[in-house]
């Protein structure tokens, strides 16, 4: 199935889903609110007073969940000096677990968040109103429906299964995922652990629900039917269960991941998952990254990460600017403002701005695009699994 | 009568009583109470609880039993090898007469002034083996084959408590043998007792109570210690009880964090509790008395042998984990000193091809940011937990309600039991919860300095009772007979006479509070940043060289205050008599 058919799908679930929301209590609960709704002041501003108004609340606070918000920021002050941008990189699930608590609390807290765990975002944050939706009118109509749902999606990030392409220059070395489940690539699998970090986790939610493309490439790749373990629900869980016990190696953040499986020089590397775009600092860095995009069933997970102003925001004017500075200028590449995002493997939301060269494009790229509500529903429990193989 | 009774409680002293005790309930008792409340369900019905999950449910293994076994494991590690290798120095630096006893002396004291997680990052850095793929450690870039026993784990995880730890060991039983009498030692001696003899039944029981309260310190520190498992563990899935606290709490599983917090407590509380007790009974009297300089024990022959071992010992956990910190914070890549040299970390403009455009330390406006509020956190800890500590004392001191003084002193004396990680979980459960009757603090600085205060108070209490219990009570009474009030008293007797020890009692204080990761690991936001926690983040990013940068600075402002602190304290330190 080819990603525009797969978006297609998702889309069409998304609104199903929206549909029966329209019934149900609980779900009316995940509708985004406009950050507008609150300041209707800042409808009907030009950008010029936008700017003005930013420059007198004079600072913008963002959390972040990549470390290129420190790239954003250098460039934003060198365009507004007026303005002081404080930028925090932290983990995505931390970022949310502060958003939250800040907001319990009362506390001060971020203008502006940039989060990448969307099924906890669509779970929890915009059920509590932590965080409200802002889409810059210039933008709006570059936008798919699905990259305003339920907040503002900036780009489309990855985890995804990467290998060495210096020690294996023709190609990936496994075509299927149930090889890192065999002897060769014991303590040969590194990743992120996924009970700490929401991205991890929701790959690992992903391949439970993709349980019936797990259970078919099984039967493709070991010629024989699946036999779960006791207790073990479906194909993909019982992936998981084989991928610790074939002792994969956790690590404490996506970069670790890149080091080990990318630095070169290395006789043996191991392989990984880890995220598609951070194969644009392989010369810096002295990495060999590359993504398996044809491992069946699929690479991994495409999701996005999403723009948000906190309902306490202290700076609501320049929280805007912010987010609008975000989402690029008008040149083709978003210019340098977008420039961190604007990587191949990355993916633009925006339908005016091509897909960055070197790069898969989106149409041949195999991952599964992550359904943040189906997600949600399983990550909790997919948690408590890898609790009991670890 | 009536007017009696109004006239008592309006008594300062009265007043002092009733605040100090408010105080320390709601720094010390509310917390726990607070911590326990929120895992107990409104309908009574446990089996919908968090407990069941992590005590008996399928992941009750991984995410309790096996984490209870490794924390136990590590802490009796650090205990037994913490006391062995501080009863030996202690014994060089005190009765033996091995060459460098002085320099030795004072190197064995920084390492408890580092912070704990700069030895496990050195660690790493050295031992880093190809487990984790990716750039290996300096030994494994040399062509040595580091096993993953050597390089993850237990062991690793221990060695590093252990570096840290037998330097407060070391203080505890030099001390205790500066104490012993010589001539308990020389009476001995003269009766043909063998030096291994006297060793055995005379110096070693005589400061057996210094060795056992050595290894309850260690154990305690051990068991509850976050930062080592987290940075030298996760490659081998070996997690404590703290490690899975800190991740139930950090992913959203708030309840489950909490229950794995009061059960940390309780393991902890139980084995310093019983420690305690089988300390109490023994009799201290060999320290009383007029002790001679004990005499000092000729090596001979054996004399280089002891100082090589003795220095290299000290060498090993001070200069060594320090210069190897240093030395990769100017490698441009980590671990590796073939890729060239920069200064890049340090002052470096921020590059996008670096570090993901990360400025050097010294040009992140957060880093210094943080170092200001770690300074000023470490500052308002001390002031308050010696202005609390003292207070208490006092009220202890000048109170003859047996009630009194045995509340105050208890409360005083519970944080010891807490480990900091539990303790942070129990201040966000009553500061940071919703339906906590007492003001949201979670995000703000006070919340730190209020759990920074709570963790202290056991130590300037203890400090603040002895400086207060060298000032006669005879100047006060006649201070009184002059007319002279209870506030008058304090600021004009009893604060000058004590000010030496109590403000080397607060520099320790901030010491130990600067240093530390695991109270504040929970309750820090962005909006508070502490260099102990950027320290983390950094490590676990890997971004390997701000890690080491930043705990290099923690070490340098530690390290002075720890050297200040021992001047103004102990510039008779007993070993120095």
């Amino acid at each position: 199935m080819n990603t525009t058919l797969k978006l297609s799908c998702a889309t069409l679930t998304l609104l199903a889903l929206a549909a029966c929301a329209g019934a149900s209590e609980a779900d009316a609960d995940s509708e985004s609110i406009d950050a507008d709704q609150a300041h209707p002041e800042f409808d009907e501003m030009t950008h010029e007073q936008l700017v003005a108004a930013a420059e007198e609340d004079g600072e913008v606070v963002v959390y972040s969940f990549t470390s290129r918000i420190a790239t954003v920021a250098e460039e934003f002050r060198a365009q507004y000096p007026g303005i002081d941008i404080v930028e925090h990189d932290v983990s995505s699930t931390e970022l949310i677990e502060r958003l939250r608590s800040e907001h319990q609390a009362g506390a001060d807290t971020a203008d502006v968040a940039y989060v990448s765990d969307a099924p906890v975002v669509w779970n929890e944050l915009l059920q509590q109103e932590v965080l409200l939706r802002y889409i810059p009118e210039r933008v709006e109509d570059l936008l798919d429906e699905q990259y305003k749902e339920p907040l503002l999606t900036n780009r489309l990030s990855t985890k995804v299964l990467m290998y060495n392409e210096e020690a294996h220059p023709d190609g990936a070395p496994v075509d299927y995922l149930w090889e890192l489940t065999e002897p060769q690539w014991q303590s040969q699998v590194v990743m992120v652990d996924p009970t700490g970090r929401g991205d991890y986790l929701d790959l690992m939610t992903e391949i439970v629900l993709r349980a019936d493309e797990m259970e078919t490439t099984y039967q493709e790749y070991f010629g024989e039917p699946i036999e779960l373990d006791e207790g073990v629900e479906n194909a993909g869980y019982q992936f998981i269960a084989d991928l610790y016990a074939n002792d994969a190696i956790l690590v404490s953040s996506t970069d670790d991941v890149n080091e080990a499986v990318g630095a070169v020089g290395q006789q043996d590397p191991p392989i990984g998952f880890a995220t598609y775009s951070d194969r644009r600092d392989n010369e810096d860095e002295g990495w060999a990254l590359q993504v398996a995009n044809d491992v069946a069933p699929g690479p991994g997970i495409i999701f996005p990460a999403m723009l948000g102003i906190t309902a306490e925001a202290q700076n609501p004017a320049a929280a805007r600017l912010l987010i609008d500075f975000m989402m690029g200028d008008d040149s083709s590449d978003g210019g340098p403002a977008y420039a961190p995002f604007y990587v191949p493997g990355d993916y633009p939301t925006r339908s005016d701005l091509a897909t960055p060269e070197e790069a898969l494009p989106l149409e041949e790229f195999n991952a599964w695009l992550l359904a943040p509500e189906e997600s949600a529903a399983v990550r909790g429990e997919v948690n408590d699994f890898i609790l009991t193989v670890e | 009568m009536r007017q009696t009774i109004l006239r008592r409680l309006t008594r300062p002293v009265t007043v002092l009583t009733g605040l100090v005790l408010a105080v320390l309930g709601i720094l010390v008792a509310a917390p726990l109470v607070s911590l326990v409340s929120a895992t107990i369900p409104a309908d009574g019905d446990f089996a919908g609880s968090s407990w069941p999950d992590v005590v008996t449910s399928p992941m009750a293994v991984n995410l309790f039993w096996t984490p209870l076994q490794n924390s136990l494991l590590v802490a009796l590690g650090t205990a037994v090898l913490s006391t062995v290798l501080g009863a030996f120095l202690a014994w060089v630096v005190v009765l033996s007469d091995a060459p460098g006893r002085k320099i030795i002396a004072v190197l064995a004291t920084i390492p408890f002034a580092l912070p704990s997680f700069a030895i496990a990052l050195a660690w790493s850095s050295v031992f880093r083996n190809g487990r984790v793929g990716g750039s290996p450690g300096i030994l494994a870039g040399m062509g040595v084959e580091v096993p993953d026993w050597l390089a993850w784990g237990a062991l690793p995880v221990t060695l590093a408590l252990v570096a840290h730890y037998f330097s407060l060991s070391f203080i505890i039983i030099a001390a205790a043998l500066a104490g012993l009498g010589g001539d308990l030692l020389a009476a001995a001696e003269l009766t043909g007792a063998s030096k291994l003899r006297v060793a055995a039944s005379i110096a070693i029981p005589a400061v057996s109570p210094a060795l056992l309260s050595s290894f309850l310190l260690a154990f305690a520190e051990g068991v509850s210690n976050f930062a080592s498992p987290a940075l030298l563990g996760l490659p081998v899935r070996f997690q404590t009880l703290s490690t899975r606290l800190y991740g139930s709490i950090s992913t959203g599983n708030v309840e489950r964090g909490y229950v794995l917090a009061i059960l940390l407590v309780i393991v902890a509380a139980a084995v310093l509790y019983v420690g305690n007790r089988v300390t109490a009974g023994r009799s201290f009297a060999v320290i009383t008395g007029k002790a001679t300089r004990p005499r000092t024990v000729r090596l001979g022959a054996a004399a280089w042998p002891v100082f090589t071992l003795a220095s290299g010992l000290v060498a090993a956990t001070t200069i060594l984990p320090l210069a190897v910190l240093a030395l990769t914070t100017f490698s441009r890549r980590s671990h590796r000193f073939d890729d060239g040299f920069t200064l890049h970390y340090w002052v470096g403009e921020s590059d996008p091809g670096v570090s993901h455009g990360m400025a050097g330390v010294f040009r992140n406006d957060r880093l210094m940011d943080a170092t200001g509020t770690t300074i000023a956190y470490g500052l308002a800890v001390a002031a308050g937990a010696v202005v609390l500590g003292m207070l208490a004392a006092y009220a202890v001191r000048r109170s003859g309600s047996t009630a009194v003084i045995g509340s105050i002193s208890f409360l005083s004396y519970v944080p010891f039991l807490i480990p900091g990680i539990a303790l942070g979980a129990a201040f966000i459960a009553l500061f940071g919860s919703a339906s906590s009757p007492l003001p949201n603090l979670y995000g703000t600085f006070w919340i730190l300095v209020l759990a920074g205060i709570a963790a202290s108070v056991p130590y300037a209490f203890q400090t603040s009772k002895s400086a207060l219990g060298q000032v006669s009570g005879e100047l006060e009474e006649a201070a009184v007979v002059v007319g002279a009030g209870t506030g008058r008293r304090i600021t004009r007797i009893l604060l000058p006479l004590s000010a030496r020890g109590v403000t080397g009692g607060a520099m320790l204080v901030f010491v130990t509070t600067v240093r530390d990761l695991s109270l504040v690991v929970l309750l820090v936001t962005p909006a508070t940043p502490l260099l102990a926690v950027e320290t983390f983040r950094y490590a676990e990013e890997g971004f390997t060289q701000h890690a080491n940068a930043i705990t290099l600075i923690i070490a340098a402002v530690s390290v002075t205050a720890t050297l200040l602190a021992r001047r103004l304290q102990g510039a008779d330190q007993p070993w120095n008599r």
